[in-house]
């Protein structure tokens, strides 16, 4: 017998947490960069973030994304100094209606699309959390709604290129010992028969 | 790096190309509406007539003190002629911003410019 730290089941669901974390980290520090980053126009930025959202959905589950997204967004906004300001509500109904856009599609019909459908559809969800937020929240005239189609254009555009670069990372993650699926499987395996 | 158009699938494209259809239907439907703004008149109860600001256009506005005449132009909209007494009304316009105000206060009337798009955020208030 070998030391229990090396047990192949508690190795792999250690990786996994720590690649959640990992997740999670890289989220705050694109999304705090991507705001301080000086754009042509200030709403303007192309959702790096959302990457790793989209990572953990295709590599956890929805709990994950949702776990990515909303820490994201909170923790974003708390090393801003925007928590609960009125950019934060933009940014939180943004994501929420991203997210579980992403979610819903993916598990509707995540065989017949890649991460770039899965993130253009949650960047077009973004843009429409955010009009949505600000028509109830900051300008309360349907005028607002006239901005939606260029977000939207922007968005999808935005969408696309960040949907593919998480198809690119998850095509090296997905080799990774910690979520190849044999290993996966092998380890529930283990525990089961421990549990017998 | 794997190419792009390897990741693509049939789905991502249906998906992405519906998006950009809806976003340019959006942005169409904008281009095609009055631009600016509108002309709102109203006799102080009821809107006695709407014309867009974009336009040329001359209108007889019939008050208590009889025809009052309004014009658009591109200098936007004013009132030429007026049976009133002091004519104050002459030397208000031409209006053209959201929320600007021309009064005809003996002939009953009330020239209002309103934004039909976002243009209307710029001013809180216009006072004169």
């Amino acid at each position: 017998m070998t030391s229990s730290a090396v047990d192949p089941q508690v190795l792999s669901r250690a990786r996994r947490q720590v690649f959640l974390a990992l997740f999670i980290a890289v989220a705050v520090v694109l999304h705090v960069f991507e705001t301080l980053l000086p754009t042509p126009v200030p709403w303007l930025r192309l959702g790096l973030a959302n990457v790793m959202t989209v990572l953990a959905l295709y590599l956890y589950d929805g709990k994950a994304a949702w776990t990515v997204s909303l820490m994201r967004t909170g923790l974003g906004a708390l090393l801003l100094g925007r928590l609960f300001g009125p950019g934060f509500w933009l940014a939180l109904a943004g994501t929420l209606l991203a997210t579980s856009a992403m979610i819903v599609l993916y598990r509707a019909a995540g065989r017949y699309l890649s991460p770039i459908g899965i993130s253009a559809v949650g960047a077009a969800g973004h843009a429409l959390g955010q009009v949505l937020a600000a028509r109830l929240l900051i300008i309360q005239h349907d005028a607002i709604w006239q901005i939606l189609p260029v977000f939207l254009l922007f968005s999808v555009v935005s969408g696309v290129l960040t949907g593919w670069l998480a198809a690119v990372l998850l095509a090296r993650l997905a080799t990774h010992p910690a979520f190849q699926r044999a290993n996966v499987i092998a380890g529930e395996e283990r525990e089961e028969e421990r549990k017998l | 790096m794997r190419s792009f158009w390897r990741f693509m699938t049939t789905g991502d494209w249906l998906l992405v190309v519906a998006l950009l259809a809806i976003a340019a239907a959006g942005l169409a439907r904008l281009a095609s509406a009055p631009g600016g703004g509108r002309v709102v008149v109203t006799d102080g109860e009821r809107t006695v007539l709407t014309a867009p600001l974009d336009s040329h256009n001359s209108f007889e506005l019939n008050g208590p003190l009889g025809l009052s005449r309004l014009e658009i132009d591109e200098r936007g909209a004013r009132i030429t002629a007026a049976p009133c007494p002091r004519r104050v009304c002459l030397t208000m316009g031409p209006i053209r911003q959201s929320g600007e105000l021309i009064a005809c206060i003996p002939n009953r009337i009330l020239v209002r410019v309103e934004a039909t798009g976002i243009q209307e955020a710029a001013f809180d208030l216009i006072s004169r």
